[in-house]
């Protein structure tokens, strides 16, 4: 008699999640199994990589990372351009460093005028993200939702503490958006609540928070695949969002990212594959050469 | 199951007042009203008591004697406080609490065969607290053939199996309850008590009486033997006296994953039934736990 392997069915799918419009749109998320398990169930969605852009000069970037940018660092619209041309990016993410309160400080209005020339200057999908302060970004995130009317940004990260107000205006102007909770399952689910409560499910994409190799990265692991699990075997509804795993910075932060552009390259891709594994469906990376080899190694992996 | 009071507890500014200027009306209080509502022990948790722990022991041991005929359990990790307060209580009294850690082996422990008195003997070790129910059985095994050696009965054991905040990691209220489902097993003739309140800390605050009351039936229903309470739950002191049937009937029916039409039930209901499947981990809890 032939052996056959007993199959895992989850009746559940995490939700599927779409970013940024037209034929450039990319859909994240929509499995009913955990992650590559192709022989179990159906991932139909292949995992989002992103590649960043600073709306700033980056400060204390390593030299391997700034080199594929070295001429456009100062000019976010040629970054992007590059990222997209020359390296293939499918999602880009702009990060608004510039609002930082504690640095620059730009108001609300400079910042969403960058994020808009990004915007029109690029067909691929657009998360634009703040600085994490809960105030600054309410403003801020919300002027790019209105000067970004109708792109399809995903706009993040949303917090406890400003959650109404960048929610709110983003399905006003048919953004999706972040929802960002420190490393906490329960408290993942807390602000996923308060959202769904006037917010589409299908708009959101978690971030719990995300750790480098050798720098925490086994709890980033644990977090990631928790949710999947509540989500897909307790079929919680709350838990059934696509996840962002954003760590580029992270990695090349760390002294053995710095030491050779392989062994950082290796380091952010490492780190990467992993939350692939544990079930993230969006990774935010900073090194094109990162991008490539992941994409290699996921299309082989299919 | 056995309640033993928890109101009277330095936390409380009152109290902690009433200690320090020794006067015992605050103290009355709290005293003659968990008495009246029904509680079996009072807990007299006075904390590390670090400044004259002989005297204001003995003093805190005669001021509640003088109010009530209950027996107390004595809370303190003051091992000169506690043997104080052993001295002075009329009735036989409960340690609070041992520990399988070298410190409370050596100073803690040895008071329970000196003074007849019964003892709370927690899983914690030399280690740390016991990840999962079975390494609360291998700690807790070890403890118990140590205060066996030293001369303590199982009937004088109170193992707490230790309760954390189901907030803070769920899995551990899983493991709670696998563990003291063991206890028979493991511990034969043994009590089991809990700190049933830590369940429900950092739990918004009208809804901890919620988590307290439904896993009070959770574990009655798996054997537990006594809790540490809130001597002033109404509902929770009515249900443990099987006042409130159909709310116990109602947690059990959820426990066993019948299957349950909720729209039906009342909004009360509801929440007992929801609050019954975040506490066995079938649904993953959330400070908004109701409104899912």
């Amino acid at each position: 008699m032939k052996y056959e392997a007993p199959l895992e069915k989850y009746p559940v799918n995490i939700r599927e999640a779409v970013l940024g419009k037209g034929e450039k749109a990319i859909k994240i998320g929509g499995e009913n199994t955990f992650p590559f398990h192709f022989f179990e169930g159906s991932l139909p969605d292949p995992p989002g990589l992103a590649l960043e852009v600073l709306d700033i000069q980056p400060e204390n970037w390593s030299h391997w990372v700034l080199e594929p940018f070295q001429d456009v660092v100062s000019e976010p619209v040629k970054w992007a351009k590059r990222c997209v041309d020359v390296f293939g990016a499918e999602i880009l993410c702009l990060r608004l460093l510039s609002t930082d309160p504690m640095g620059k400080d730009a108001s609300p209005k400079q910042a969403a005028v960058i994020a808009k020339k990004v915007a029109d200057a690029i067909d691929v999908p657009l998360i634009v993200w703040g600085t994490g302060t809960e105030e600054k970004d309410s403003r801020v995130l919300t002027e790019v939702a209105r000067l970004c009317s109708g792109k399809n940004l995903l706009l993040g990260p949303v917090l406890k503490g400003n959650y109404e107000e960048i929610a709110q205006i983003a399905l006003e102007h048919g953004h999706a958006i972040v929802a960002q909770a420190s490393m906490d399952v329960n408290l993942t689910k807390e602000l996923n609540i308060a959202l769904c409560k006037f917010f589409p499910p299908e708009k959101i994409v978690l971030d719990t928070t995300s750790s480098a190799l050798g720098y925490g990265l086994e709890y980033t692991f644990s977090i990631i695949e928790n949710v999947k699990q509540i989500g897909l075997i307790n079929r919680d509804n709350m838990m059934q969002m696509p996840i962002l795993a954003d760590f580029g910075g992270e990695c090349w932060r760390s002294k053995e990212a710095k030491e050779s552009k392989e062994q950082g390259i290796l380091w952010e891709a490492i780190t990467g594959i992993t939350f692939l594994l544990a079930g993230a469906n969006l990774l935010i990376l900073r090194h094109p050469d990162t991008l490539k080899l992941i994409k290699e190694m996921i299309s082989e992996k299919k | 199951m056995i309640l033993i009071g928890e109101d009277l507890n330095v936390m409380s500014k009152q109290i902690s007042l009433a200690i320090k200027e020794r006067n015992p009306e605050p103290i009355r209080k709290f005293v003659v009203g968990q008495t009246q509502n029904g509680m079996d022990y009072l807990d007299l948790n006075v904390g590390p008591l670090t400044k004259e722990p002989v005297e204001t022991m003995q003093w805190l041991v005669k001021t509640v004697q003088g109010f009530t005929d209950l027996p107390l359990c004595l809370d303190t990790t003051n091992p000169v406080a506690m043997e104080a307060g052993l001295k002075t209580c009329k009735k036989k009294a409960l340690i609070n609490s041992a520990s399988g850690t070298s410190e409370s082996k050596e100073k803690m422990l040895p008071l329970a065969p000196k003074y007849s008195a019964g003892i709370v003997l927690s899983v914690i070790n030399d280690a740390g607290l016991p990840s999962d129910a079975d390494e609360r059985a291998a700690s807790i095994l070890e403890s118990l053939e140590f205060a066996n050696e030293l001369g303590v009965p199982n009937e004088d054991i109170w193992i707490d199996p230790v309760l954390l905040p189901v907030g803070v990691d769920q899995r551990q209220v899983s493991a709670y309850l696998e563990f003291i489902q063991m206890i028979p097993d493991l511990a034969p003739g043994a009590k089991s008590v809990c700190g049933l309140s830590n369940l429900s800390y950092g739990a918004p605050k009208e809804l901890k009486v919620l988590l307290n009351r439904t896993f009070l039936v959770m574990i009655a229903r798996y054997g537990q033997h006594s809790a540490i309470v809130s001597g002033f739950d109404e509902e929770l002191i009515h249900i443990n006296k099987g006042e409130i049937p159909e709310i116990v009937n109602l947690i059990h029916r959820a426990m066993n994953e019948d299957d349950m039409d909720i729209s039906s039930l009342p909004q009360k209901e509801v929440e007992y039934v929801k609050t019954t499947q975040v506490l066995m981990g079938k649904t993953l809890y959330s400070h908004s736990w109701l409104e899912v």
